[in-house]
């Protein structure tokens, strides 16, 4: 049946074989799984300014993870933050890549890193729940539901 | 011990009387009263002297700022929604834009109205706008436009409190507690 060493082996083996091998084509899914997103929300601002994604990012793995960016289909442009207050004066930096080392917690959170969501593809109502991918340096994709927030939430 | 006694209660007394330290940055005479010349929400030229008889919370932002001013407005309104009703319509915050370029009155009414009745949104030119900051020795400044025109705005991250005769009294800053911020509002409002 298969041409393979496989088909040799017994059905219940050749399934675990089978599902093993499946797993081993896609690491991805083993790596994203080591990172955990939680608390993942939007603070929505009023008509097409620029708002701000929040989430926090949990590394359960063994490896280093490093965020390189970020896309949503509700979004034109979608960059990751960090808001640097220096002697009483806030401005904003573009960051790169922010890494979470293993076994640690990275928050994008108000006042430091965030995501800055600009032009908005569609109108986005408090209570929405909108899907960002979330890009690694490994080449892989997470993709999380943040909720919108009013611009009165912290 | 008997002779200690009165002293002691006396003192403690008096210190209870005069407990009443700002819980924030105290500016009360460091900082000028409250002047300027601005345009606000409907396109109308104001003076400071217009928004006397309120306590003022001043803030110097933009509205394209997704993390820090929102962050520094919904803490000031998490604040005044804790205060009791009669003192809510006793305080006004100003939010200046210190990017009339991007931020029309009708761009700065939207925004302002999103955090509630007590947010007014102030504006510009940079003349008018350098006066200010300068006299509360504050800078801005604008950074690189990127491919899509967006670009950063630097500001003061800091909330100048006056009273109502628009004296300043503290500065309020994002690292002090919300019960610290509640009390000295309170305060302020007080005072009258």
């Amino acid at each position: 049946m298969l041409p393979t060493p496989l088909a040799n082996l017994p059905r219940p083996m050749r399934i675990l074989c089978l599902t093993l091998l499946l797993f081993f084509a896609m690491p991805s899914v083993l790596f994203a799984a080591d990172l955990q997103i939680s608390d993942a929300r939007i603070r929505l601002l009023p008509g097409d300014i620029p708002a701000a994604g929040y989430v926090t990012l949990t590394n359960a793995g063994e490896n280093d993870t490093t965020l390189i960016g970020a896309e949503s289909a509700a979004f034109d442009n979608v960059s990751i933050h960090q808001s640097v207050t220096q002697d009483g004066v806030a401005t904003m930096q573009h960051v790169d890549q922010l890494t979470v080392a293993a076994g640690e917690k990275v928050k994008l959170a108000p006042g430091g890193y965030h995501l800055m969501l600009m032009k908005r593809k569609h109108p986005i109502d408090v209570g929405d729940e909108i899907e960002i991918t979330l890009l690694l340096r490994n080449g892989q994709q997470l993709n999380a539901k943040f909720h919108a927030g009013a611009p009165t939430t912290q | 011990m008997r002779q200690l006694f009165m002293p002691v209660f006396v003192s403690l007394w008096l210190m209870g009387c005069a407990d009443q330290t700002w819980q924030t940055k105290d500016i009360s005479g460091l900082m000028p009263p409250l002047a300027f010349d601005l345009v606000d929400e409907n396109g109308n030229d104001v003076t400071a002297d217009q928004f006397l008889g309120k306590s003022t919370l001043l803030f110097f932002g933009f509205t394209h700022c997704p993390d820090i001013c929102p962050t520094t407005l919904a803490r000031l309104d998490a604040v005044i929604q804790r205060l009791e009703g009669a003192y809510r319509d006793d305080i006004q915050v100003l939010f200046v834009s210190v990017d009339p370029r991007r931020d029309d009155p009708t761009t700065l009414s939207t925004y302002t109205n999103a955090f509630g009745p007590q947010f007014i949104g102030l504006t510009g030119d940079k003349a008018a706008l350098d006066k200010l900051t300068r006299r509360y020795r504050v800078t801005y400044g604008y950074g690189e436009e990127d491919s899509s025109g967006n670009y950063d705005v630097s500001h003061s991250s800091a909330v100048f409190a006056f009273n109502e005769q628009g004296e300043a009294r503290v500065l309020i800053r994002d690292s002090d507690p919300m019960d610290a911020v509640a009390a000295d509002i309170k305060r302020l409002v007080n005072e009258g």
